[in-house]
């Protein structure tokens, strides 16, 4: 395994000092939401961890579209590291929107376009993973993956356009709102501090991990390799 | 990519060909979703109590239920049989193109679907007394997700029967990819089946229309990748 | 308007995401550690054979 780059150590300090301030800003800067309470705090975690979670969706299926034209293994490695960081954070949004949404709609679940197409999605991460664990040429493997996640990033747009057609709850928070949505509050000004806060330090946390990953595929390859040429 | 050619079809053909006379003499995939689809059915009636006001709601449900159900039994036989007879490894070697495969697949897939639907859906309505099926605009939703559903089937079932876990894999890949199809295709066809004005349902049947679009364009292009040896 | 007592929920959110990036972290680092290990075994067993 090659050095570790310096780069990277920068990244781990800052994801830690970002992680740090997203939680001090969430916790005690921004103020107490006067309806929700305390639970709105999740809010800001909820928020950070959906766009991570979105960008490395669509950064999977660009990964895939590349390894197709180049098959190059380096877009392999992109691929699997986004879909597997990603999967992580979506699965965080998921439990605090389910977390916030009992005191808030009364309910842990509702089928509503967010949380579906959020619930399919880790469907498609697990099936994705299913896919390549069934596979042992590693060249086949990627090539199937690299199909699989751009399918995966083509549905869900649909499928979250499908699902609107049934009534929502969801709140939108910024932007227009959703004249039947529940539980939607005014940000003040320190909220939205508080929310670019978090948004910033996941994203760097979302590029450190993936490049900690993609470090873990190039040592997965590089074992797997040695493997082949060992019991040759 | 070559050009869609005269031959381009008539290879296209042959190979849907071969399939349907394959599957006339022993008729064991059609068959199975048959049975399969009667089953599903039967099972419906008791877990939901099918009473009067319950079908309502719930018949395009069902009827996607169960050809969503019946449809991966077909697409997982239909293509383990090539690859289990050689018969893909034959078709590799065809001087045509890798697409020509695809779509060769895609038709007979989609005409065993098809066949399956045509005898549930009359039984569904002879059942039930439901006769609201019987509406050009279910038959044509019918189709537009049939056709979606078994555009992704197709290009997924080519992948899974090349994995080891290859049988109960084609589902778990399929359905959270064919979500769209099958949602907008209950939405549509309720919408249908109760009887709605056409404005209520255009926004699915046009979902379902793009959805088919992206996807038989997509497995057209990435087809070759599936196959590749 | 009343103000609802959610603390509790906050409380679990928060240790639920640290929690769970907690457990990837883990993961990740055992991953890395068993290759590491499978390398290191692996390269002795190459070695030998090359001379």
């Amino acid at each position: 395994m090659q050095q570790k780059p310096i780069l990277l150590t920068i990244l781990d300090v800052l994801s830690i000092i970002g992680l740090g301030a997203a939680t001090y800003f969430a916790l005690v800067f921004a103020p107490t939401e006067a309806v929700m309470g305390n639970v709105q705090r999740v809010f800001y975690f909820h928020v950070g961890t959906a766009w991570v979670g979105l960008i490395g969706f669509v950064l999977a299926a660009l990964a895939g579209i590349v390894y197709l034209i180049t098959k190059d293994a380096k877009w392999d490695r992109f691929e699997v590291a986004a879909v597997e960081v990603s999967a992580m954070f979506f699965f965080i949004t998921i439990v605090l929107g389910s977390i916030w949404a009992r005191p808030a709609w009364n309910t842990w679940w509702t089928w509503d376009p967010r949380l579906t197409t959020a619930a399919v999605t880790e469907l498609v991460y697990i099936a994705y993973f299913m896919l390549r664990a069934g596979i042992e040429d590693p060249e086949k493997r990627a090539r199937f993956g690299a199909v699989y996640a751009l399918l995966g990033g083509l549905s869900a747009p649909i499928t979250f356009m499908v699902i609107r057609l049934f009534r929502t709850i969801h709140p939108v928070v910024v932007g227009n709102g959703n004249p039947e949505a529940q539980g939607g509050f005014d940000m003040t000004g320190s909220m939205l501090t508080a929310m670019f806060v978090a948004l910033g330090a996941f994203t760097v946390f979302f590029i450190n991990l993936m490049w900690h990953r993609i470090r873990l595929g190039a040592l997965e390859e590089k074992v797997e390799q040695i493997k082949l040429k060992v019991s040759m | 990519m070559t050009q869609p050619s005269p031959s381009f079809f008539k290879a296209v053909l042959a190979i849907a060909r071969k399939d349907l006379a394959a599957e006339f003499r022993s008729r064991e995939l059609l068959s199975a979703m048959l049975v399969f689809s009667m089953l599903v059915i039967l099972i419906f009636n008791f877990a939901l109590e099918l009473n009067v006001d319950i079908r309502r709601t719930v018949t395009a449900g069902v009827l996607w239920t169960t050809f969503a159900f019946a449809g991966t039994l077909g697409l997982n036989r239909s293509m383990a049989v090539e690859k289990d007879r050689g018969c893909m490894d034959g078709l590799l070697l065809a001087p045509v193109d890798r697409s020509v495969i695809f779509f060769g697949k895609a038709i007979s897939n989609l005409v065993f679907m098809l066949v399956v639907e045509a005898i549930v859906i009359p039984l569904y309505a002879m059942l039930y007394n439901e006769t609201r099926i019987f509406q050009l605009e279910f038959i044509g939703v019918l189709l537009l997700g049939s056709i979606g559903y078994i555009a992704v089937g197709t290009l997924l079932s080519a992948m899974s029967v090349q994995t080891r876990t290859r049988d109960v894999l084609l589902p778990i890949l399929l359905f959270p990819v064919a979500v769209p199809v099958l949602l907008a295709s209950v939405k549509a066809s309720g919408a249908i089946v109760a009887g709605l004005p056409f404005k209520d349902y255009v926004t699915p049947l046009n979902l379902l229309i793009v959805y088919d679009v992206i996807f038989i364009a997509v497995s057209y292009m990435i087809f070759d990748f599936v196959v590749e040896e | 308007m009343e103000t609802i007592n959610t603390d509790n929920y906050m409380i679990a959110g928060f240790i639920v995401s640290f929690v769970t990036i907690g457990i990837y972290l883990l993961s990740m680092y055992v991953r890395a550690r068993n290759l590491k290990r499978d390398l290191e075994t692996y390269e002795a067993l190459d070695s030998p054979d090359k001379k």
